[in-house]
């Protein structure tokens, strides 16, 4: 619950680069639910029904589904990545179902917890960020000499 | 005849205990020294982090925008011009940008901070020469703004 307490990140895209917006994030699509049992009634009307067509939109997802004795339904969802979400799809309806694995489709497999900044830059200065003249109030002018470097130039920093 | 000794031996006893301390114990598992393991003494931590966790949302404001406020008086320093007259002289001269911005362009724009604390040193002196040439001083340059009506 305290900031400390609880795992956080900064943002940052899949791979630090732009290719992953147009890559789908999603790779594998495991459902299992009971052939009988009323909990998997919404699983069965969704695998009917509406799984094909998503496996058509959706061709780079490998979609399983795998009917076995089980009392409560799940999906998994592993992404490129390879983070493993799992849902438990219990007495859901086949539209609730439809939409949560669609929302699934379009999350990337970052951890959903908290975002430290909304914004984050791999170049955070245009100018040059600070250079050591900037620091000159808090040194001796005698150990300025022969300092001209930029600070910021080979640093990486999170803005 | 009414049978009572059945319905004695029905007893309600408490079954999660163990969860129910779990609950509060792993908001505590990051704590120093006993009050990571021992309930009494995790339940009394962990409820004061909570009161502080919320309490520290508003001191975050504050504390934010003191931090700023300190980073922009030492930029600003360097270039000579302190911090309410940096302030007041921007603001006079419609240039809206809040103590946050200030702080990340006083980091990572130097140059774009110095043309700023040059902009509010000639307005400054725009101002005096208004006050004190009483009319004789031609207006200033800076000193003009946009009405919004």
């Amino acid at each position: 619950m305290t900031a400390r307490g609880t795992s956080s990140r900064f943002l940052a895209s899949v791979l630090h680069n732009g290719l992953g917006r147009y890559v789908q994030q999603l790779q594998r699509l495991s459902l299992s639910l009971s052939r009988d049992g009323p909990s998997s009634r919404g699983a069965r009307e969704f695998v009917e029904r509406d799984v094909t067509d998503f496996a058509r939109r959706n061709p780079g997802v490998v979609i399983y589904v795998n009917p076995r004795r089980c009392s409560v339904p799940k999906v998994v969802a592993e992404y490129v990545n390879g983070a493993v979400r799992e849902e438990n799809i219990q007495g859901k309806s086949a539209e609730e179902i439809a939409t949560l694995v669609q929302k699934l489709a379009d999350q990337s497999g970052l951890d959903v917890i908290r975002i430290r900044k909304p914004f984050h830059t791999d170049n955070p200065s245009i100018q040059g960020g600070p250079t050591v003249p900037i620091l000159a109030a808090s040194l001796k002018p005698e150990r300025l000499q022969g300092f001209t470097e930029p600070l910021f130039s080979e640093i990486q920093v999170e803005m | 005849m009414v049978f009572l000794t059945t319905q004695l031996w029905l007893r309600n006893r408490l079954t999660d205990r163990y969860w129910r301390i779990q609950e509060v114990l792993k908001h505590a598992r990051h704590f120093r020294g006993r009050k990571n393991r021992c309930y009494r003494l995790a339940v009394r931590a962990v409820v004061r982090a909570f009161v502080k966790c919320t309490k520290a949302r508003r001191l975050k404001k504050r504390n934010l925008r003191t931090l700023w406020i300190n980073r922009i008086t030492a930029a600003s320093q360097e270039h000579g011009v302190r911090y309410p007259v940096f302030i007041g002289n921007l603001v006079k001269c419609q240039v809206e940008l809040n103590r946050k911005v200030l702080a990340d362009l006083a980091i990572y724009e130097p140059k774009t901070f110095k043309s700023l604390a040059a902009l509010a040193k000639r307005r400054r002196e725009e101002g005096f020469a208004a006050a004190l040439g009483e009319g004789k001083e031609p207006e200033g340059i800076f000193s003009r703004v946009v009405h919004y009506h």
